[in-house]
């Protein structure tokens, strides 16, 4: 909460702005939402046209529900529950189409409801809200961390996977005397590769190599077209050879034909390791369908 | 070894190393799940919106969160090409319509009517002469008869016969694509994702072929072209916008979060393009493909923009009352 007060005239005109009076929603409990937004932007007190403007820039109706609804007002649960709960359900689904998110939607339902209580008062979990996403995004968002963190409180209960290096390289040394030095140069080289990509082009690799996403998933969240992620998920995949090949060259001192066997070493079996069963929480899609939208130049 | 099995190589060790083993270039502590969204729906701060990138990219628990998250967004329906959208439902009746105009531009204000080019000495009738027609005179059949001789009386009959066939046909014509236009809008009125302009579009063009051209030109999505034509965006469906980048005629979706109805844009250059709507909205690209919302103080329907480059622009409102701003929406001046 903010230690500064917001301008009654500002906030009466916001509050006119959100329809804060269709939940019959008084005036104080919204003041306070929207200090509590201006708290979580501002350390200081703000110059009052940029406290203005961060305040008429959020997503006052939403707000307004949100407060309604942490203050247990009727009229505003019945609107949330018709227009927001079959989202948040659909959501819920999405993530996990076997059913499992529903209990993580149920409560999260009840935390919103305010099920918990701190002393004495309910808490509501719309309190976190704060307005500067719709609530509808919000919901997802919450719903989603909240999924992440139950898979991988789970994690921690199950028996840790092999290390990966060791893994890459298991099925590869009894062909080749060089095998596990070589995977261990190719896993170095990758990764080194990797870091020296922009964080747009590593944030697109991991969605398509460790999360499985598709194209139209990628290009959702990049606000990309599916044709671009395709080719710029190409245009890394190919920096990074180069980069690899360089370094082996360059650094490794390694003549073509170890080059060669570098690369030949990781294509042989590398085992069943799967980075999203590591992490879980995502849904992998059969070879199939990733088959059918590999981005340009991907191997099948 | 060739490149693409280099490639699939890299691929094995991606899928085997991208977790964990990028070194995190960035410490910091998690954003919450409304920075999450409000960074989803780009109403970040460009500053912020980067750090948010830098951040996902490097923690797995919070890329492992967005892939989550991505899969909860409901996907918009996906948006098909204004002639994907238009020639399926009205091929039929626009091919009647394309013909009737043809027919109807030659014969009725014409003095004369060449019937066919095959005629041994092409012979004029009057097209306006009145008689009886023939019961079973077709244009087809008409077309085809002159290659038989015949004399100049039962041609001006035939003449004014087919005039007066075609005239009918036409009237019949017009009549079934009114009545199809009417079937048409009242189909479309109930999805909101039609957009008025299609449908006065399809209104004109029943109602007057002559005026198909014209319609069809008016009814296309307002084009906010940057300067030499280098690149295009369109307002589409009233609160989504197209991008055609590079001069080239694709359309692909931009990503702009407007719950409101966007009414106008300006592009001064390739990437940036300014849109306003309604009820205060003021978006801004500097990419060409991701729109931010700019801050703006007023809950005016704003009607149009100008705008000389990524931070400077002038918006009007539908009152009249205008605002300028020079550091991208950080402040406004009134009436400038």
């Amino acid at each position: 909460m903010a230690s500064w007060r917001i301008p009654d005239a500002l906030v009466a005109r916001l509050y006119e702005t959100a329809r804060a009076d269709r939940w019959a929603l008084p005036v104080a409990p919204f003041a306070a939402a929207l200090e509590r937004s201006a708290g979580n932007t501002f350390a200081a007190e703000p110059d009052p046209r940029a406290l203005e403007r961060h305040l008429t820039s959020l997503h006052l109706e939403d707000l307004a529900l949100a407060c309604a609804c942490a203050a247990g007002h009727e009229s505003a649960w019945e609107h949330f529950v018709r227009e927001h709960r079959p989202l948040l359900y659909k959501a819920a689904a999405a993530i996990d189409p076997t059913g499992g998110s529903r209990e993580l939607a149920d409560s999260l339902y009840g935390e919103l409801f305010g099920l918990a209580e701190r002393d004495g008062a309910r808490r509501s979990l719309f309190e976190y809200f704060h307005g500067r996403s719709t609530l509808s995004t919000w919901l997802r968002a919450v719903l989603a961390q909240r999924h992440v963190d139950r898979v991988r409180s789970a994690r921690r209960f199950e028996e840790l996977p092999a290390e990966e290096a060791p893994d890459l390289a298991r099925a590869s040394v009894a062909h080749q005397p060089h095998a596990a030095r070589y995977v261990e140069l190719m896993r170095r080289a990758v990764v080194a590769a990797v870091a020296r990509l922009t964080p747009k082009d590593r944030l697109r690799l991991g969605y398509y190599y460790a999360h499985d996403l598709t194209l139209a998933q990628i290009g959702r969240a990049l606000k990309e077209h599916e044709a671009t992620v395709s080719r710029n998920l190409a245009r890394a995949r190919r920096d990074i050879r180069r980069d690899v090949e360089r370094q082996l060259r360059d650094r490794e001192r390694m003549s073509p034909s170890e080059i060669e066997e570098c690369f030949a070493a990781v294509v042989e079996d590398v085992g069943s390791l799967d980075v999203a069963d590591l992490l879980g929480g995502v849904r992998k899609k059969s070879q199939e369908d990733r088959s059918k939208e590999r981005p340009e130049g991907a191997s099948a | 070894m060739p490149e693409r099995d280099h490639d699939r190589s890299v691929e094995h060790v991606l899928r085997h190393v991208l977790p964990g083993d990028v070194p995190a270039q960035q410490q910091s502590t998690c954003p919450d799940a409304e920075t999450i969204a409000a960074w989803h729906e780009g109403t970040l701060r460009a500053e912020d919106a980067a750090a948010m990138e830098r951040h996902v990219a490097d923690c797995p628990r919070c890329r492992t969160l967005m892939a989550a998250f991505i899969q909860t967004t409901p996907v918009a329906p996906a948006l098909e090409s204004f002639w994907r959208r238009w020639h399926l439902g009205w091929a039929v009746p626009l091919a009647t319509a394309a013909t009737a105009a043809a027919l109807w531009i030659a014969p009725p204000n014409t003095p004369q009517l060449q019937l066919s080019s095959r005629a041994a000495s092409p012979v004029s009738v009057d097209a306006t002469a009145p008689a009886t027609p023939p019961p079973a005179l077709s244009p087809a059949t008409a077309a085809a008869e002159p290659s038989a001789p015949t004399s100049a009386e039962s041609l001006q009959a035939s003449g004014a016969a087919v005039t007066s066939q075609l005239r009918k046909s036409l009237s019949e014509n017009e009549s079934n694509l009114a009545r199809l236009a009417d079937e048409r809008a009242a189909a479309d009125a109930a999805p909101s994702t039609r957009i008025e302009a299609d449908k006065r579009e399809r209104a004109t063009i029943t109602a007057a072929p002559r005026a198909f051209a014209a319609a069809r030109e008016a009814a296309a999505p307002a084009e906010i072209v940057a300067p030499g034509g280098v690149a295009r965006w369109r307002i589409v469906s009233g609160q989504q916008i197209e991008w055609s980048p590079a001069a080239r005629n694709e359309w692909g979706p931009a990503t702009i979060e407007a719950p409101d109805v966007l009414t106008a844009g300006a592009a001064p250059s390739a990437t940036v393009c300014w849109i306003v709507g309604r009820r205060g909205a003021v978006y801004v690209t500097t990419d060409g493909m991701r729109f931010m919302r700019v801050p703006f103080p007023e809950m005016s329907d704003l009607v149009a923009v100008t705008a000389t480059d990524e931070r400077t622009a002038t918006v009007s409102g539908d009152d009249g009352r205008s605002w300028s701003t020079t550091d991208q929406g950080r402040t406004w001046s009134a009436g400038q």
